[in-house]
């Protein structure tokens, strides 16, 4: 069975006011894969990113061009098209940042939040979710009996942890993540590397990085940004 | 070498201006202290009536400082009350709605509002009490409800500035976290953008507080009166401490007028201190609140 396109781009071009970034993109991104993106920095590898969950209309001077589709429910859906809420796409279509950022609150709220933003009031079952997440992201043992903490006191590692999960408490269909260790030690990076693992098959990632080593143990596929487009490299 | 004794220099004149800000403060709250503390005893604030009768028995006070006291209060009250909402409301407006020239000419308008004199605010003030005098019942006229109302005029611009900073002071980061997660930008703006900027709006507020109770020119046009009582309406004309204070400085007739003056003065700083100290309390607590809440 061919595997099923998840995320589909087409003649995506980015600009940063005049200066443009990214220039006739093309690229698939199949169901349950892993893929990476890389490149050397300052090339629009998190500006991409962000195009796929519509973030850079958030961003002063940015401006996107091109059609991205994701495939949601049997369905593909144009992210652009106005019928789609946006806040529903960045549900659906989680992100992690390079820097770990929670929110200034405790722990539990900052997993919970998405469940807030969608409105689900009940306590217990906000509990459940926020358990199920924090040991997918295998953070539960370390923060069980600290979750009225306020979040900013966890290590780097146990921050970035806790942004996964956050992101995971929506039940994404896709988690992009932008040089998710990058801010991280060497045994901290390990452990999220094994997460990444462990979490492809049930959720679409895409993950930008640029360690190779990194990416040649994570990756189903790779695409590197190249000339202002991402070139297919295996 | 040159370096080191320009850097000392530096460093002495910083430690000379905060030392003399410092000591100029303490010169005036220790002259205050000093010549109103004999005078601050239940006579001066309730007169020849007990304090007990007066606080609970609705006694009136005609020969103390206790219907200035509550007068006060309530103009503060009053006065926050009315500008809070709305320069909240104009502040987020500013930071997060407002776009282009509209958004400058805004603000370059509330910085102007921000510098027009008190005593202008006040005449206006009372155009207004004429005009509600004339148009609506001729019972209205400079009352309570009037000076907070002008009140809220001196300080909405406070309040607007330090809610509008404090939101755009936001850094992106935190900013787009809760968009990334599916917020819209009402729940981003109430539950992100607003308890991270809580300590520069709260700011904002405390200046407000002060303002308004200090405060002369203002009210001296639109209903402080010098006997009045304890206010029991906001159509009535109410009495005030700097009011007071400023009344007896300039029409004293015996030495032990003034000295009650410079009670009076005392109080009124007792009356800011416990105002912040309220205001302070609120803004840990509802930050703690914020933080923590399940």
């Amino acid at each position: 069975m061919d595997p099923v396109i998840k995320i589909r781009v087409e003649e995506l071009t980015f600009r940063y006011g005049t200066r443009t970034v990214l220039r006739d993109v093309n690229a698939v991104f199949f169901e349950g894969a892993l893929t990476a993106v890389v490149g050397p920095s300052g090339r629009g590898k998190s500006t991409f990113l962000m195009a796929l969950n519509r973030l850079w209309e958030e961003v002063p001077g940015a401006d996107a061009r091109g059609r991205v589709w994701v495939r949601l429910d049997g369905n593909e859906r144009l992210v652009s098209d106005p019928s789609f809420p946006v806040t529903e796409l960045r549900r659906r279509v989680a992100m992690v940042f390079q820097v770990p950022n929670p929110l200034p609150m405790s722990i539990f709220k900052n997993v919970a939040f998405p469940l807030k933003v969608m409105g689900l009031r009940d306590k217990a079952v906000a509990a459940e979710v926020v358990e199920d997440a924090l040991r997918r992201a295998f953070l539960w043992d370390e923060v069980k009996d600290r979750l009225r903490e306020d979040a900013r006191l966890l290590s780097g590692g146990q921050q970035q942890r806790l942004c996964i999960a956050r992101a995971l408490a929506a039940q994404p269909d896709v988690l992009l993540l932008d040089e998710p260790t990058s801010s991280l030690d060497a045994r901290a990076a390990g452990i999220i590397e094994e997460l990444l693992l462990t979490l492809k098959g049930r959720c679409t990632l895409v993950v930008v990085s640029h360690y190779l080593e990194q990416v040649e143990r994570l990756a189903d596929q790779v695409y590197e940004v190249a000339d202002e487009t991402l070139q297919l490299v295996s | 070498m040159k370096r080191g004794c320009w850097e000392r220099a530096v460093r002495c004149g910083c430690y000379a201006a905060g030392f003399w800000v410092v000591s100029g403060a303490v010169a005036v709250v220790g002259f205050a202290v000093r010549q109103g503390a004999p005078h601050v005893t239940p006579k001066l604030l309730f007169g020849g009536v007990s304090a007990r009768e007066a606080l609970f028995g609705g006694a009136p006070v005609f020969d103390g400082l206790w219907p200035a006291v509550v007068g006060t209060f309530y103009l503060v009250a009053g006065a926050v009350a009315l500008a809070a909402p709305l320069g909240l409301a104009t502040g987020i407006y500013l930071a997060e709605f407002s776009r282009g020239r509209l958004k400058e000419v805004l603000t370059v308008f509330f910085d102007v509002l921000a510098g027009v004199p008190s005593v202008v605010v006040g005449l206006f003030g009372f155009s207004v009490s004429l005009l509600l005098h004339k148009m609506v019942s001729p019972r209205l006229g400079p009352c309570l409800l009037v000076a907070a109302f002008s009140l809220m005029i001196l300080v909405l611009p406070y309040v607007i500035r330090a809610t509008q900073s404090a939101l755009e002071g936001v850094p992106q980061e935190v900013r787009i976290t809760a968009l990334s997660l599916g917020a819209d930008p009402v729940q981003n703006l109430a539950w992100v953008l607003i308890p991270h900027s809580f300590r520069g709006i709260a700011s904002g507020l405390l200046l407000a507080v002060g303002r308004c109770a200090e405060d002369t020119a203002v009210i001296l046009l639109t209903g402080v009166v010098v006997t009045a009582g304890v206010p029991r309406s906001l159509l009535d004309p109410f009495e005030a401490l700097p009011f007071y204070i400023y009344y007896v400085s300039t029409q004293y007739a015996s030495p032990e007028e003034l000295e009650r003056g410079f009670g009076a003065a005392l109080i009124l700083l007792g009356v800011s201190v416990s105002l912040f100290a309220v205001a302070y309390a609120v803004r840990r607590a509802v930050g703690h609140w914020a933080l923590y809440r399940a």
